[in-house]
């Protein structure tokens, strides 16, 4: 099985992402992704929401927080700025109280919750999903390659989506509970119709869009979940244990990238020890990986000479790793 | 005032006299309910306002607006010290 295989086998499979322990490759591997599928014809987008994102590193051109930009043909990089959008968000937000009651100004009390809820932590994760929401739910793009922000983040994220909705049916059964003592009140004053609930809209939107954000990362159909490990203990045990938190979580696993990988060839050179026993640990590590994912194993990458920036560095590690 | 119209009156308050004694205080004691309802609703909603987390603020802000008038009675409700006065009423 190789990379390149498991893309043409399942074209329906159109949101790709890399995931793994911080600073193992997954933007390196994003970018190269988006380099092959590009060469391929299709239009790709490749977004990050880590706030320390690298995609402006590893193409070289600052893009943070600008929305889409066109790096070359057929691929554009966006790094999503949460605090922006947390800005925009609460702008909304006041408008709408403004609008709604004819304000001249937002209620102190109120203006001082706006403020004291985009503190709390859970806001810019919560606002960084929606905002995913919004890039895919567009479906300007044949590919959406997610650069991921580390594994517990991510995994966090899968598990507050599935609290949260449980929290939003019990709110909303709440809801319509109030809804059938407003009716029965009205019935017994004979008055016409209630009106209609906007909270009760609103409930339904928010549930619409919390689950559109943990489907994106769970859609067996169009998802495909790769993980970038190296051939050393403690990433192997982390991943494995990883791998089992995002199974349960339904997260579709297409299979592990071994990045890092120091060509064995070189033990025919004349080699330091310090490197001939790197080659040896890696060589154990591996017949691990291969016992332990056998088949589920699509690439295996070799240490480069330098590291991956720039367009043709870039494409260089496409060409390695879709042959 | 003609027969009917005397008719129709009497009805009236006939109907008006049993709305009062059967259903008046049902309907009364209905919107004591959606209004404890209610102040449920922004404690799960808002608890955040004094210092109980419960919903995602993110989306919690989405409802901020709909709940706006309601937000000082709700306070002063929720951190009212309680008398015997609330059993009676």
């Amino acid at each position: 099985m190789s990379l390149r295989s498991i893309f043409e086998e399942h074209p329906e499979r159109r949101y790709i992402m890399f995931g793994g322990k911080g600073g193992l490759g997954k933007t390196t591997f994003s970018a190269a992704t988006a380099y092959w599928l590009a060469s391929q014809g299709n239009k790709v987008l490749v977004f990050s929401v880590d706030p320390q994102a690298s995609l402006s590193d590893i193409f070289q051109k600052d893009i943070f927080g600008k929305g889409p930009v066109k790096i070359m043909e057929n691929i554009w990089a966006q790094e999503i700025d949460a605090d922006q959008h947390i800005k925009q968000y609460q702008g909304e937000i006041r408008q709408k109280i403004l609008d709604m009651y004819g304000f001249e100004a937002v209620p102190d009390e109120i203006e001082q919750y706006i403020q004291a809820a985009s503190a709390e932590p859970a806001m810019e994760e919560s606002a960084i999903f929606d905002a995913v929401v919004d890039i895919v739910v567009e479906g300007n793009y044949d590919y959406y390659i997610y650069d991921l922000v580390p594994l517990g983040h991510a995994l966090y994220y899968l598990s507050m989506a599935k609290v949260y909705d449980e929290w939003i049916n019990k709110i909303t059964k709440l809801r319509e509970e109030m809804r059938e003592y407003e009716e029965m009140v009205a019935r017994m004053k004979r008055q016409k119709e209630t009106e209609e609930d906007q909270i009760l809209t609103e409930l339904q939107y928010i549930r619409g869009r919390i689950n559109a954000s943990s489907r994106i990362l769970t859609d067996k159909v169009k998802t495909a979940f790769f993980f970038v490990i190296v051939p050393e203990e403690m990433i192997l045990i982390d991943t494995e244990k990883a791998a089992e938190l995002f199974a349960k979580f339904d997260v579709p696993i297409s299979g592990y990238v071994v990045n890092r990988v120091v060509p064995r060839e070189l033990l025919e050179q004349n080699i330091p020890s310090y490197l001939r026993n790197r080659i040896d640990m890696q060589a154990k590590y591996l017949q691990q990986i291969d016992g332990t994912f056998g088949n589920q194993v699509a690439s295996l990458v070799p240490e480069l000479e330098r590291d991956v920036t720039g367009l043709p560095m870039i494409e260089k590690l496409a060409r390695i790793m879709y042959g | 005032m003609s027969p009917e119209e005397e008719k129709k009156s009497f009805f009236q308050n006939l109907k008006e006299v049993i709305y009062g004694m059967a259903q008046h205080d049902m309907s009364r004691y209905a919107l004591r309910t959606r209004a404890s309802m209610e102040h449920l609703f922004i404690l799960i909603t808002m608890g955040d306002m004094i210092g109980i987390p419960i919903l995602p603020p993110y989306y919690s802000l989405r409802l901020l607006p709909y709940v706006v008038p309601q937000i000082s009675t709700w306070k002063r409700r929720l951190l009212r010290e309680k008398d015997v006065s609330d059993a009676m009423f």
